[in-house]
């Protein structure tokens, strides 16, 4: 790690109903910097923005967050007194990246943002790796048939209207799919030898 | 849980008895007297004793009994100390541990006992418990301002030497950050157990990168044998002299002086928060009555001044509450500042942590430090959240 995490000017929402064990947690909280929202209700993020959220695994419900695991659009980190199966499976599903165990303890609260927090990243850049190359799968047929267009133009073989096709995706800066989707639209002309 | 042991004291005042009910609240004592550490161990015990010595010589509405408790240096005996005099010796404030290690493992107990832990030396930041009083220094009030004097000087390319725990790990994880930030660069990074006083690789891989300074945060008969290692290569290589290569430490202080190979050290440097050269009233005064109690060589360092204070500031709290739960002592430390042989020392209620002067010291052929840089009181900022650090440290005066 060579940058130190830093949650100075972060907002968090803990979803619990307030006690002590909340109001420490609360304090934990700014003396990282970090402001903090507590309510026992749905989160709704317009209203209320956090950039992170903690919730009550115990006695949470599906409507308290609006979103499923792989859509949490922020980090999640589950407060858990019950080691039942049943809720930890529901932390998971809602998207939790690190569990704090209740009563929280003081020195249970960084390491836990920094755990959320990483796992949420992690996810997003997981997931919008898995869509470029859905997206590029996708594409695969159009990559054929601008080859085949290249290979009838120029007279060459699929390996030969490959390295054409590769060329000119480096030459504009895009992925070879959308270059050849761009050749098959007509809206770049089929290459010429290079 | 138990609650403070209440003690009824007979008086005998001329020819009549009064009987006076003095409470007596009890303080653990947990520090490691033997064992790699055992030198600080040992200072930070005696200056605990002789603040009871002065309290008890003064007079006092309450009588604060310290309980010793001393775990030679064995991780899993703090453990089972802290626990006795938690639960069962009816201690509700406890000023020990020197190593974060032992520090992070009684932190559950103290919890759990709802008692509160006195700690008194530099750490690695990190933590801010409520059940926890830190008079030591974080990085914001040692490696920070440290790096802030010395990156100009001495240059920017560093190797890092460290103990082989948290201390050493996160301490140089942060100086490496600060170098990158700082446009830096670390040279080399080895760590040693400590009590590895085999220090031959290290000081193969210095010759080898020829740093700029040296950050040492190892601990112990390690630190020492480095110390007098450098001396040898310095010895070979003039390059290696202190004054173009200094080896720099954020807890060597007095007390260790003596176990390191005389003279091998001189000209190093290290940071703390109390010298014994430090020419305020308070210290002056402090020391005549350190001498006039042990002799004129005695020395003090800040692990002897930190528990010394620690045990008055202790003993004032209970006094003024007649209580010794957690709340009314932090409820008194943090509602001004108290004047202490380290100065006034004000609690930040938010983080529970001292600020603390900062200052720079240069080791000297009297088995003492030479002050070459202070600063005064800085607020513990014990998570960073000051951004970035590099760029907040506080400006440095030079002294000499």
């Amino acid at each position: 790690m060579t940058r130190t995490p830093s949650f100075v000017s972060w907002r968090a929402a803990i979803l619990h109903r307030a006690d002590d064990n909340i109001e420490r947690l609360k304090r934990q909280l700014e003396r990282l910097g970090v402001t903090v929202l507590v309510q026992w209700k749905p989160l709704e993020l317009a209203e209320t923005p956090a950039d992170i959220v903690l919730v009550d695994a115990d006695q949470g419900w599906d409507d308290l967050l609006p979103w499923d695991g792989d859509d949490a659009p922020v980090p999640m980190v589950a407060l858990l007194g019950s080691e039942a199966p049943g809720r930890i499976a529901w932390a998971l599903a809602k998207g939790a990246g690190a569990i704090m165990a209740k009563p929280v303890i003081a020195s249970s609260v960084y390491p836990a943002l920094v755990l959320a927090t990483h796992a949420h990243h992690e996810r997003t850049a997981v997931q919008a790796r898995i869509a470029g190359l859905e997206e590029r799968l996708r594409l695969r047929p159009i990559v054929y048939d601008a080859m085949r267009s290249i290979m009838a133009a120029q007279g060459t073989d699929e390996a030969g209207a490959y390295r054409i096709l590769c060329h000119l995706a480096m030459q504009r800066r895009l992925i070879v799919e959308h270059v050849a989707a761009a050749i098959v639209a007509g809206h770049e002309p089929v290459p010429r030898a290079m | 849980m138990a609650s403070p042991r209440l003690m009824e004291h007979e008086m005998r005042v001329g020819p009549l008895f009064f009987e006076v009910r003095v409470k007596t609240f009890r303080v653990g004592i947990l520090y490691s007297t033997t064992g790699p550490y055992g030198a600080i161990g040992r200072d930070c015990r005696a200056g605990a004793e002789f603040a009871i010595e002065e309290l008890e010589k003064a007079g006092s509405p309450v009588r604060i009994e310290l309980v010793f408790g001393d775990p030679a240096g064995q991780p899993e005996r703090y453990l089972d100390l802290i626990r006795t005099m938690l639960r069962d010796e009816g201690c509700r404030n406890v000023i020990g541990t020197i190593t974060s290690l032992s520090r992070k493992d009684v932190i559950p107990l103290v919890e759990k006992y709802d008692g509160l832990l006195w700690y008194i030396c530099p750490y690695e930041g990190f933590e801010a418990n409520e059940n926890v009083i830190y008079t030591g220094a974080c990085p914001n009030q040692h490696l920070i301002p440290l790096f802030d004097y010395m990156l100009p000087r001495h240059g920017k390319r560093v190797y890092l030497a460290g103990a082989n725990y948290v201390w050493g790990w996160e301490m140089n994880r942060l100086a490496r950050e600060l170098l990158l930030r700082a446009g830096g660069a670390v040279l080399g990074e080895r760590y040693l157990p400590i009590e590895e006083t085999d220090v031959g690789l290290l000081i193969t891989d210095l010759e080898r990168h020829r740093p700029d300074f040296i950050l040492n945060n190892m601990v112990g008969p390690s630190s020492y044998a480095f110390l007098a290692a450098v001396k040898r290569l310095a010895e070979r290589d003039p390059a290696f002299a202190p004054e173009r290569c200094p080896v720099l430490s954020c807890d060597l202080t007095e007390c260790e002086l003596g176990e390191i190979e005389p003279g091998v050290a001189i000209g190093q440097l290290s940071t703390a928060s109390y010298f014994e050269s430090l020419a305020s009233f308070e210290n002056r005064a402090f020391k005549q009555r350190v001498a006039a109690r042990f002799g004129a060589e005695r020395r003090v360092s800040s692990f002897f001044a930190g528990a010394y204070a620690a045990v008055k500031l202790c003993a004032e709290a209970v006094s003024e509450a007649d209580r010794d739960d957690p709340a009314s002592v932090r409820g008194f430390l943090h509602a001004r500042p108290r004047q202490t042989v380290l100065g006034a020392l004000a609690i930040d209620p938010r983080t529970n942590h001292a600020a603390l002067p900062f200052h720079l010291g240069r080791i000297n052929e009297r088995a003492g430090f030479d002050i070459i840089a202070s600063h005064g009181a800085i607020a513990a900022d014990p998570y960073l959240v000051g951004t970035l650090p590099i760029q907040h440290a506080p400006h440095l005066r030079v002294v000499q």
